[in-house]
């Protein structure tokens, strides 16, 4: 579920222009210029291929820790907003998939970040349908 | 059969889905637009004039207000150097009046009279977008930009208004544009009023 999670967010993002993508970094106030900019062209790749990684189950440590990150930083960066009331009617986090307000996006990160600590430290259960469980096999 | 390493798997999965979306992000690109040209230009200044500025717009968007105003100011500072062509791109979802909005002004533009009652609704966007019901407030705007209000009511109840609008906001869509506003200036692609400025600033200074 998180995997295919990020690999439509991170996707949408891919097949639309970076510049609203951009223009959504700019409203969180925290980067601006070229540093945004990177930012919109390098993040959804990361989110994409997190998602995909974790959604076959390959080098699925390393992926559970970058997701773990990943959705580490959006909370900072929604709880922030939302501290500083900054005027966001919505996260931008889906892209144009699904808008949410920013409490409802904050509270589904929280879950999110729950599941992938589960998974993370029940990587025994987590491996039994993973490409990686089936590579140890062979 | 030789299985393949985890790298090697690896690999291929990046390459793969780098490819799946350039191919697609490619062909949407070469995609002919399926919308029939706009029937009613809504523009402003010397067509010739050296910066071309095509902006989509939500009537009811804060951030495109803001935009709209600094447009008008800077076009009166600069009046040889942009042209702007303005679409509607009315987000129904996020705001209620949108929609309305984009009919009342679009009637406007069928009277010859889309810029006065363009202005109009750009300055009082603060007072209108709180009210439940928009309408009247746009009817004294009507009046005030002289437009004939019969006419107005029958325009208003036209479907082909709404497709009109519809197919503005179809043609952003296939340009991208997901946010408003959104504007192409000389063709690329600036989200927001801030990056505006900028962009413009660039192109022309201050």
């Amino acid at each position: 579920m998180v995997g295919a999670l990020f690999v439509v967010s991170g996707g949408e993002k891919l097949l639309s222009p970076y510049q609203n993508f951009l223009y959504i970094i700019e409203q969180y106030q925290i980067v601006h210029g070229l540093v945004a900019e990177m930012a919109a062209r390098i993040l959804p790749w990361i989110e994409f291929f997190l998602g995909i990684f974790l959604l076959l189950g390959l080098w699925l440590n390393i992926a559970l820790r970058g997701m773990l990150g990943l959705i580490a930083f959006f909370i900072v960066m929604l709880a922030q907003a939302m501290i500083r009331h900054l005027p966001l009617d919505e996260c931008g986090c889906f892209g144009s998939l699904i808008s949410f307000p920013l409490p409802v996006t904050l509270s589904l990160d929280i879950f999110l970040l729950v599941l992938t600590f589960v998974l993370l430290r029940r990587m025994k259960d987590t491996r039994l349908l993973s490409l990686d469980h089936w590579y140890h096999k062979m | 059969m030789r299985t393949l390493s985890k790298k090697q798997l690896t690999l291929g999965i990046i390459v793969a889905a780098v490819l799946v979306i350039g191919g697609i992000r490619w062909y949407f690109s070469i995609r002919p637009s399926s919308s029939p040209p706009a029937v009613l230009i809504k523009a402003k200044g010397r067509p010739d004039a050296p910066i071309h500025v095509v902006e989509f717009i939500d009537l009811e968007c804060p951030a495109c207000a803001q935009g709209a105003l600094f447009l008008r100011e800077y076009i009166q500072k600069h009046p040889n150097q942009i042209y702007l062509e303005l679409k509607y791109f009315p987000l129904e979802n996020m705001h209620p009046h949108a929609k309305l909005s984009a009919q009342y002004a679009e009637c406007a533009a069928r009277q010859g009279k889309f810029w006065p009652f363009h202005d109009l609704v750009i300055e009082r966007q603060p007072q209108w977008k709180r009210l439940v019901d928009a309408k009247p407030a746009f009817e004294i705007m009507a009046v005030e930009a002289d437009l004939d209000l019969y006419k107005l009511k029958s325009c208003l109840e036209d479907e082909k208004i709404t497709a009109f609008i519809n197919q503005d906001k179809e043609e952003g869509r296939q340009k991208g544009v997901r946010s408003t506003p959104t504007y192409f200036i000389n063709g690329k692609m600036v989200v927001g009023a801030t990056a505006l400025e900028e962009e413009l600033t660039l192109l022309v200074g201050g």
